[in-house]
């Protein structure tokens, strides 16, 4: 009996795998429900957590916050002052862009969200986050920290979203290094075998990259918008005429302790109808 | 009784591998579900322990960017390759049970790590080294789970005693008769 059991309990598993490994991107019932059903415990624990965690860190930074205060005042008096001549550049700007027959592009609009939830498993590196398909997010939302892009949506619950880092493998995203019509050394980013180090392949050995360049995101990948900090260049092998550079970039954003977060309600534009057919 | 606490255990190794990691990095290297099914598996009762193996293990793999039914698969092998042994190896000492943590997650950890290669999923980090700490981690963490166990195993009941009794004279008894039947 016991085998039989283990047999049909391991063929279980093994379609349940398959089945993920080929849908990957599309949509998963059973993530989403248990996702929905661990935020009853896991936003309880993370706001009993950072609650105590700020409590201490208050207390360490008491002592300086006086000093701080006054600074800060002086800081904001000077940025009022620079607020003033900024709303007088920004009405010139509306005014000329009205004259030259332009429309304000609002690309998309961003969406806070609280991480609440890491990858159980050490192998990866994926997090949850308090929002979910209630709040508007959808599947393959880009998501971004202080810093820059942090990854994109994988699941949506109703409650929560699962995020895939970008330091995974398979993330696959377009960028550039430098400003997207500056430059063009493009390439697409994929994850290593280091949690903190991302790969920029297939940028042509012609093209000059040095250490300490930006890269941003080109909007090519029909996920992530183009103009994006992605990371920074730190380690140039340098390639050939016909043999691309070897290129690690440093991720931006702090990927290993973030706690806030923000999803860009950003839906790339709708493929071209031969492009569809390709994918499928 | 027995089952509860089991189940029990489970239920609150699965929340804390969950919520733990969010906490503080390092827990991630502790697999707590994984303790407590090679601790069902060594209560000698096959069925429950891979069932244990597959539940703890899907669950876990919902909340991961692994594939789903990766943990369910190598938790469940392990569950039933541990309750192999303690059938046939007398494995009720708790310095006998370190050693089988340690090789139940090592186990656990390469079957997990090959199912993803299999499947054209590369994790993120340095296998050695994950592994390394996840064995180190799991190993110490369990030990101190099942002495935990064990102590509440103890503090039950107060008629342990009396049926220890009984069972050893049962064993005199039996030590006894041959001897009668040879003469």
């Amino acid at each position: 009996m016991t085998p039989w059991l283990m047999v049909a309990l391991l063929l279980f598993n093994f379609i349940l795998m398959a089945f993920d490994a080929r849908v990957d991107g599309g949509h998963r019932v059973i993530r989403v429900w248990t996702q929905t059903a661990a935020d009853f415990v896991q936003s309880p624990v993370t706001t009993l957590s950072t609650s105590i965690q700020t409590y201490f860190t208050s207390i360490s930074t008491l002592r300086s916050a006086q000093d701080e205060n006054s600074q800060l005042k002086q800081r904001v008096q000077e940025l009022e002052v620079e607020m003033e001549g900024t709303k007088d550049l920004a009405t010139e700007n509306e005014r000329l862009r009205g004259l030259l027959g332009l429309r304000e592009e609002s690309k998309f609009s961003i969406l806070p969200a609280r991480v609440i939830g890491r990858d159980p498993s050490v192998w990866f590196d994926s997090a949850i986050v308090d929002r979910g398909s209630l709040d508007g997010v959808k599947l393959n939302m880009p998501v971004v920290s202080e810093g820059g892009i942090v990854g994109r949506v994988t699941a949506v619950g109703p409650l929560t979203s699962q995020i895939d880092l970008i330091t995974r493998d398979k993330s696959g995203l377009g960028a550039i290094v430098g400003e997207v019509g500056e430059s063009n050394s493009l390439g697409v980013i994929s994850g290593t075998s280091e949690r903190d180090l991302l790969e920029l392949r297939y940028v042509a050995g012609s093209v000059e990259v040095k250490e300490g360049q930006i890269v941003y995101t080109t909007g090519q990948d029909g996920i992530y918008p183009a103009g994006l900090r992605v990371g920074e260049v730190v380690e140039v092998k340098s390639g050939s005429a016909t043999t691309p550079h070897q290129i690690l970039v440093r991720p931006s954003s702090r990927l290993g302790s973030m706690q806030e977060v923000a999803i860009l309600l950003y839906e790339p534009p709708a493929k071209q109808e031969f492009e569809q057919k390709l994918t499928k | 009784m027995e089952q509860v606490k089991v189940t029990v255990a489970l239920i609150i190794a699965v929340l804390l591998q969950w919520t733990l990691r969010n906490v503080a990095e390092p827990f991630a290297y502790i697999d707590l579900p994984l303790i407590i099914v090679v601790y069902a598996a060594l209560q000698r009762n096959a069925i429950r322990a891979i069932l244990f193996g597959t539940i703890a293990g899907l669950a876990v793999d919902a909340l991961s960017g692994g594939l789903l039914g990766a943990n369910g698969f190598s938790k469940t092998l392990v569950a039933y390759m541990v309750s192999e042994i303690a059938r046939r190896v007398y494995l009720d000492n708790l310095l006998l049970r370190i050693p089988i943590i340690a090789a139940a997650c090592l186990i656990d950890d390469l079957i997990y790590y090959g199912v993803h290669r299999l499947l054209g999923q590369e994790p993120v980090g340095d296998v050695f080294v994950i592994i390394a700490y996840t064995v180190i981690g799991t190993t110490i963490t369990g030990t101190l789970i099942y002495i935990l166990l064990e102590q509440l195993s103890l503090d039950k009941p107060r008629g342990g005693g009396r049926r220890k009794d009984s069972s050893s004279s049962r064993r005199q008894m039996r030590r006894r008769n041959p001897i009668k039947l040879g003469k």
